[in-house]
């Protein structure tokens, strides 16, 4: 560690804009105060990694809906239950009456579901490449022990396309080690040719100042390039068995990202066999065009095109108990890590 | 996003490993890794094992870092 | 008492049947000189000052593991009035029942609350009785009001803290939050924890014996340790700096806040003070605290600066300063 914090302390080489595309990278190290051993040249950008942060406000609304119009139980992670819909969030809908409940797993929902037959459970599936496999395993179980009370408000996302629509915003990636644990690395190998540079990174301390150093000294020469610096856990061929299981249960197609708009090809739904554990499709949910509140700058918060600081509502309209945007909601949020763990001595 | 956890493999059965990270204990899916024994090491996410871990943080850091000699 | 009575709406009607349950549960429990049954106790005043306090205690499950809600109920009041460097002397408490909670019940949650009122030195002399009907309360909510008698020479403050001023917690932080969290089963983890739920006069009466010279004593209830760090930082309007490392967390506390992305430093305790004094006095005050039954993982985890007042700043473990975030909201776990 001590070494990669020395090559880290000691640049003085060119500008150095790296993009860390996981919310968990973001958190971690704000959570560990590695801004603040860099030196000005090097700059750390948060993209749009957070899941939290890319989902739209029409899905919470559909997620609302379903909860206080349908009367299903929503079963979600903790991380989606107070970001703000159209009207309300989740967190405002239980207070209403709805019956939501934090879950760890998607399988602990179908427990739920099995356990509960008088009850329509809906599981929020959000989450990147990591986060699918759980959901596809939830559904293929309940498929097979033929549960008619559990299904999926899909919003999964798939990164290799959001790279190459934010080509160009960074010098280097901080890929997300845990994506890749389920890709691969193919995806960045290919990334290099299109002169996209990046590392693959864990989560330690250890790890995320190994990747940087790794970056400073790859960045010398110029040239595009790639490294996997989590070998312990991503082999370069990733996770056949879940690319399996992905493809079988799933299929790509265009995806709204909070922020960035539609990317071609860059989610995920149920392939058609699976169609009856499609809670849009289930109890029929009319199309659902959410609003944000258009002061809010989380868009470009993600693509680095400006920091948090400096979106007009930051601090004041949009804190982390009054969240206006979602970047401000999400522990792993850009808003919200500047806010919790920025400012020191007032120094914004 | 992807909030690991690494744990240790206590027992298996049914594709369900029991996982220990530092004395919490949880059952989790273990169907994406076939040749999974106890005392591996897994990375868990969302109640899901998804890839064996081969090595220590700092071992992993440290020769990454020798492999970076005499570049740039 | 069998194992199918159960508390119903004439326990509460405040009829024969009532008399009948304060005679079984509460009487039997609680007897001292002090309880006398009359409208209200009546008792001697030493000279000097009192410190006062109520508190309300509503857990859910209300029995888990390292006690129950009766324990709680007591320690909580004892524990307001000890940061106060006070002597719990005189407790009442008040039940909102939920018709049909078992009577078997009850009486263990009585039974634990003579228990922890004996062990802390103070006598509950006055009590209410109300029943409320099935789904009004979750179970039994208990409120618990308490008087103790101040140590002449001792005034504590959360605004008392000052720049140069040691921070001691008392020990590991967290355990009761994870307790709780592991004990409603909702994320199946299984974890050997056990809440550190104390009454905590003692362990002030140590502190105090071996040095008057201690400005904030608070103890870390909901919102943990951290909310009590943001809270003096505020009132005395100081900086704390913190060294993570420093911070003692049982490792199983550690591995479930890992499994769900939380903090411990934000967990509840129930039988943790965070302690501000001269650096001067802090070995004295810890080496008493570590011979106590509740303190033996005690530990120095920062210190006040006048820095950044009502900011905790963290030396992280590569080296770095970091803020600690401001704790806020409910606690929820992250997984993706």
């Amino acid at each position: 560690m001590e070494s990669a914090k020395r090559i880290i302390e000691s640049y003085n080489g060119r500008k150095l804009r790296v993009m860390e595309v996981c919310g968990t990278h973001t958190h971690e190290i704000f959570r560990l105060g590695i801004r603040r051993i860099l030196p000005p040249q090097i700059e750390l950008i948060s993209g749009p990694g957070c899941p939290v942060c890319v989902t739209p406000a029409g899905y919470i609304d559909e997620a609302v809906m379903l909860a206080l119009e349908h009367g299903a139980v929503i079963c979600t992670f903790g991380d989606l239950i107070r970001v703000p819909g159209s009207e309300m969030s989740l967190a405002g809908a239980r207070s209403q009456g709805a019956a939501v409940k934090t879950v760890y797993s998607p399988l602990d929902a179908v427990d739920f579901a099995r356990e509960n037959p008088d009850k329509q459970v809906v599981f929020l599936a959000v989450g990147f490449e990591t986060t699918v496999p759980a959901a596809c395993l939830a559904v293929k179980k309940a498929a097979a022990e033929g549960l008619s009370n559990f299904s999926i408000l899909g919003a999964n996302k798939t990164m290799p396309n959001a790279y190459k629509a934010l080509k160009g915003s960074a010098d280097a990636f901080l890929y997300p080690g845990h994506v890749n644990a389920i890709t691969g690395t193919a995806v960045c190998e290919d990334l290099v040719k299109l002169g996209v540079s990046g590392v693959v990174a864990g989560f330690t301390a250890d790890e995320i100042l190994t990747a940087l150093a790794v970056i400073i000294r790859l960045s010398a020469s110029g040239e595009p390039f790639f490294r996997n610096c989590y070998p312990r856990v991503v082999r370069p061929e990733g996770s056949p068995a879940a690319l399996k299981l992905m493809d079988t249960v799933m299929e790509p197609c265009d995806a709204e990202w909070r922020g960035l708009g539609v990317i071609p090809m860059s989610g995920l739904k149920l392939r058609p066999a699976f169609a009856a554990y499609d809670a849009r499709l289930k109890f029929s949910l009319p199309p659902v065009a959410g609003r944000s509140n258009p002061a809010c700058r989380c868009g470009e918060v993600l693509q680095g095109k400006c920091k948090s600081t400096d979106c007009n509502l930051f601090g004041t309209a949009c804190t982390p108990l009054h969240p206006v945007g979602a970047c401000m909601v999400s522990n792993e949020g850009a808003c919200s890590a500047y806010y919790q763990y920025g400012d020191i001595l007032n120094e914004q | 996003m992807c909030v690991g956890l690494s744990a240790r493999v206590v027992s298996i059965e049914d594709g369900t490993a029991l996982i220990d990270a530092s004395g919490a204990k949880r059952k989790v899916s273990a169907d994406l890794i076939d040749d999974l024994e106890p005392g591996d090491y897994v990375m868990v996410h969302a109640g899901v094992a998804i890839a064996k871990i081969t090595d220590t943080d700092a071992d992993e850091s440290r020769k990454i870092m020798e492999s970076l000699d005499g570049i740039g | 008492m069998n194992n199918n009575e159960f508390v119903t709406l004439a326990h509460g009607a405040g009829g024969r049947q009532t008399a009948e349950l304060i005679d079984r549960v509460f009487k039997a429990h609680f007897s001292n000189p002090d309880f006398t049954g009359d409208d209200a106790a009546v008792l001697p005043v030493d000279a000097g000052k009192i410190a006062f306090t109520t508190d309300g205690f509503i857990v859910s499950p209300f029995e888990f593991p390292g006690g129950n809600i009766g324990k709680l109920s007591i320690c909580g009041t004892v524990n307001d009035l000890a940061c106060m460097g006070a002597k719990p002397l005189y407790l009442s408490c008040a039940f909102v029942i939920e018709e049909g909670f078992p009577l078997a019940k009850l009486e263990e949650i009585a039974a634990a609350m003579k228990k922890t009122a004996d062990e802390a030195g103070v006598r509950i002399v006055a009590g209410d009785t109300k029943v409320a009907g099935k789904g009004q309360v979750d179970h039994v909510f208990i409120t618990t009001t308490g008087v103790g008698q101040l140590t002449e020479g001792v005034r504590t403050s959360g605004a008392f803290a000052k720049p140069g001023d040691a921070v001691i917690v008392t020990g590991d932080v967290g355990r009761h939050g994870c307790t709780i969290l592991l004990a409603r089963n909702e994320f199946e983890i299984d974890a050997d924890v056990t809440s550190d739920c104390a009454p905590l006069w003692g362990t002030v009466k140590s502190m105090l014996d071996a040095s008057h010279d201690i400005h904030v004593i608070r103890d870390a209830t909901r919102g943990g340790v951290g909310t009590v760090l943001y809270e003096i930082a505020d009132q005395s309007k100081v900086g704390i700096r913190l060294n993570s490392a420093d911070v003692p967390v049982a490792p199983e506390v550690r591995g479930v806040c890992g499994m769900l992305g939380l903090e411990p430093l934000y967990l509840a305790c129930e039988g943790r003070l965070v302690v501000f004094a001269p650096k001067s006095e802090a070995p004295a005050i810890l080496d008493a605290l570590r011979k106590g039954p509740y303190s033996a993982s005690a530990a120095i985890i920062g210190e006040v600066v006048a820095d950044h007042p009502g900011k905790v700043v963290m030396t992280t473990e590569i080296g770095a300063q970091s803020l600690l975030p401001q704790p806020g909201g409910e606690l929820l776990p992250r997984i993706c």
